[in-house]
């Protein structure tokens, strides 16, 4: 395979040649026999409008899903929190505790967040990271260590798993 | 024409960027990720996963996920490096048929090239998913210190994905390209690249259209993983002497340690103390034991001195073997994550006596070097034209002597704007445009560029005559302020050759002056604001008197004309409270007496004049 690839020793060298290079007779031709300035710089004006109004179209896309997920750095620390009161249920239930992660559950989801599955699931590494694993190979029943979230859809944590069996 | 795509291919991430209307920008890849790790694997049916995926499923199987590779790139199978790195990885590797490595993947021997050609592959494909275009063209980039061998697999590499390698350039010439250094002509750069698992330093010398390499030193095994390690080590050591169990062997308290070190590690970069708490990290029979410290900067610094001092012995020994002096160094590049943490930058600015460049995020340099590199060559067939920016506002002076800014300062030219203004008293005759430059809030700090008077303007009650102003700055920054009074459609104009017609020093000045005043002058602008509100609300008030002559009760007026004169005896005060106080107290009984005649059935007022959109007759201090 290594043989089949040309190698130009001046595109690898250590001197890293900035400008594009370029025959000089073309270079020659163009600027000699250059037939209509002003189309060539009409057509350069053209493609900055057009590059222009393609970037605003894209500026726009852009947006659209920055304000989607713009409060994604709040929310996963609040998931923090939420990771905690979680862990004191298992350890201490109370019923304020309960309460308290039901309703911030119920605020996360008016967010566009939802808790990922993994009781029962298959293990998917889009959406679980497997943190620790039996030697077994078949292994893909899940335990889940910490939960994970998406976000309209988008994971912004992972499920942490153990895979067991 | 399609885009090149810039690539900076890394030992444990990746990036990548295009250009944009003439500026590089990071492209996401498909989990909405501006980096990507370069992490391969092969799942136990064949699936391939690359990325993060690859990654998530590393622990379940470990022989057959890939990572590091760029270690392994181009080397033969007997380097030293080769065998080191060979013990710390849990993949298998072999000699190949002409010395080269090896590695095992499923049931597959794979060449190096072949692995970061699946990284590639999926930067590709993520990028025209991203575009909505296909790429073809690539430019990626390679550690300077890579010899041929490792560059030609890079190329190869790229070559496999499917993609048309138009170069292979180094890291540290992307930083500088990213930086905008190629420009400087006989300068010597520094690039001190810490990243997660490498440390390299490089030397850099600028010439004409190319960037030579000069020196290249680093630690192919240090990097911010490294200050990870010792940050958990440091928690392991809290928590033995707070609850006497050591919790080193507990994979799952160990993995939230290293969550929380990272997490804390980045905090630390802005501030100085963070409390690193983790409930419930571990439970014996006593019941559950919470993990709870303050960690400080110092703290911090501490541990990570050694790992700090280290880079920068390297770094002196690089400058050394490249023949240059410390004073001969123009430029330092930090790249790398691990340059956000403060002590490094202090360290690097100590062993310089200069300030390193670190505005562009240290992640993504690179690959937005690797764009510009794109961009220079396209360059080539379509001239990249380079637009000037105003480097200060511009705009008129309104009533009470305020600045009122038409073009914002950092404009990209050629610009017009364009904005209704009216008059400031009523039958004004005409209209004085006061063109000024600066970024004070008040007209007379600012730079006076021209002055011209339109005249002519009908008699009008104050704020009706509509006076449009448009500022134009071409091409060649040439400034045309032109106003025009919609009703007559006159128009007077005037042109300013070379708007900055400032020097380097005075644009500094006055951007200093700007910001050294910027509280002395809010103040001053309030008070000019709230009097102008004061005289407008006078005028509307008296207005309102003659316009509706007995339709308003004669103790309304008396109440209404003794608030007015009020505000006229507040208004020569300087107390911004005191004029605010009385205006208040008038506005309170102009809207009572306002809403009653409404309630009559009489047309209401025409909408109060606005000072801020409106021109005196002339500055009255001049």
């Amino acid at each position: 395979m290594e043989d089949e690839t040309k190698n130009e020793p001046n595109e690898t060298s250590e001197i890293d040649k900035v400008k594009a290079q370029r025959p000089s007779e073309e270079r020659g031709s163009t600027e000699a026999s250059r037939p209509n300035v002003e189309e060539e710089y009409l057509n350069n004006w053209k493609r900055e409008r057009a590059d222009f109004l393609n970037y605003k179209k894209d500026e726009s896309r852009r947006m659209e899903e920055f304000v989607r997920y713009a409060n994604e750095d709040l929310i996963l620390e609040l998931i923090d929190i939420l990771d905690n009161m979680e862990l004191g249920l298992k350890h201490e239930p109370t019923e304020l505790l309960k309460k308290l992660s039901k309703d911030f559950e119920e605020l996360l989801k008016k967010y566009g967040v939802e808790k990922i599955k993994t009781e029962g699931e298959s293990f998917d590494p889009v959406l679980h990271e497997a943190v620790e694993s039996s030697e077994v190979p078949e292994a893909r029943l899940m335990e889940e260590v910490r939960p994970g979230y998406t976000m309209h859809g988008k994971v912004v944590r992972p499920a942490r798993v153990k895979l067991i069996k | 024409m399609s885009k090149i795509l810039g690539i900076d291919l890394g030992t444990t991430n990746s990036a990548m960027a295009i250009i944009e209307i003439g500026q590089p920008r990071i492209l996401e890849n498909k989990e909405g990720m501006r980096t990507t790790p370069s992490v391969v694997a092969m799942g136990k049916n064949g699936e391939r996963y690359v990325g993060v995926t690859a990654k998530r499923q590393a622990v379940t199987n470990p022989a057959n996920t890939i990572y590091s590779i760029k270690r392994l790139i181009g080397r033969r199978f007997s380097d030293a490096e080769v065998q080191k790195d060979k013990k710390l990885l849990p993949y298998e590797l072999r000699a190949g048929a002409h010395d080269d490595v090896e590695i095992k993947m499923g049931d597959k021997w794979l060449k190096p090239a072949e692995i970061s050609a699946m990284v590639l592959q999926k930067l590709k494909a993520d990028a025209e998913d991203r575009l909505g275009e296909k790429i073809t063209d690539a430019i990626i980039t390679v550690p300077a210190y890579f010899d041929d061998s490792q560059r030609k697999a890079t190329k190869d590499a790229g070559e496999i994905a499917g993609l048309n390698v138009k170069r292979v350039i180094n890291e540290p010439t992307a930083a500088a390209l990213a930086y905008g250094l190629n420009k400087k002509k006989d300068e010597k750069i520094v690039v001190y690249d810490f990243g997660g698992g490498t440390f390299d330093v490089s030397v850099l010398e600028i010439g004409d259209d190319t960037i030579e390499v000069r020196g290249t030193g680093g630690d192919t095994h240090l990097g911010g993983d490294d200050m990870d390690q010792k940050i958990i080590g440091y928690f392991i050591e809290e928590y033995k002497k707070e609850h006497g169990v050591d919790i080193s062997k507990d994979q799952l308290a160990v993995q939230r340690l290293k969550d929380a070190a990272e997490k804390a590690k980045h905090e630390l970069s802005s501030t100085m103390q963070t409390e690193v708490s983790i409930p419930f990290i571990s439970a014996d029979a006593s019941g559950a034991k919470h993990f709870s410290v303050i960690f400080t900067r110092a703290k911090l610094e501490e541990l990570v001195k050694d790992l700090v001092d280290k880079s920068i012995q390297l770094t002196k020994k690089t400058l050394d073997e490249s023949g240059f002096k410390i004073g001969d160094i123009n430029e330092i590049i930090m790249v790398g994550g691990q340059t956000r943490m403060p002590l490094i930058v202090e360290e690097v600015k100590k062993l310089f006596g200069k300030d390193p460049h670190k505005d562009i995020n240290p992640d993504e340099v690179v690959a937005l070097g690797a764009a510009v590199q794109g961009g220079i060559m396209q360059g080539e067939i379509r001239d990249v034209l380079l637009l000037d920016v105003t480097p200060l506002s511009l705009g008129i002076e309104t009533l009470g002597q305020v600045f009122t800014k038409m073009i914002e300062k950092n404009t990209t030219v050629p610009v017009s704007k364009s904005q209704i203004f009216s008059t400031a008293a009523d039958s004004q005759p005409s209209v004085e445009i006061h063109v000024l430059q600066g970024e004070r809030a008040m007209a007379h700090d600012n730079k006076t560029l021209g002055r011209f008077i339109l005249d002519g303007i009908p008699p009008a009650p104050r704020g009706i005559p509509q006076i449009e102003v448009s500022f134009d700055i071409d091409a060649n920054g040439i400034l045309n302020v032109k106003a025009k009074d919609k009703t007559t459609g006159k128009e007077r104009s005037v042109k300013i050759e070379g708007s900055s017609g400032l020097t380097e020093d005075e644009k500094k000045r006055m951007m200093a002056d700007a910001e050294k005043h910027a509280g002395e002058d809010a103040k001053k602008k309030e008070l000019v604001e709230i009097r102008n509100l004061g005289e407008t609300l006078v005028y509307t008030s008296e207005k309102m008197i003659k316009e509706n002559d007995g339709k308003i009760k004669e103790e309304d007026k008396k109440e209404l004309s003794e608030k007015a004169e009020a505000v006229k005896t507040s208004l020569k005060s300087e107390s911004v409270e005191e004029i605010k106080k009385a205006t208040e107290e008038l506005s309170k009984v102009a809207q009572r007496i306002g809403g009653e005649l409404y309630k009559n059935q009489t047309p209401p007022a025409d909408t109060p004049p606005n000072p801020e959109n409106e021109i005196p007759k002339e500055d009255p201090k001049e």
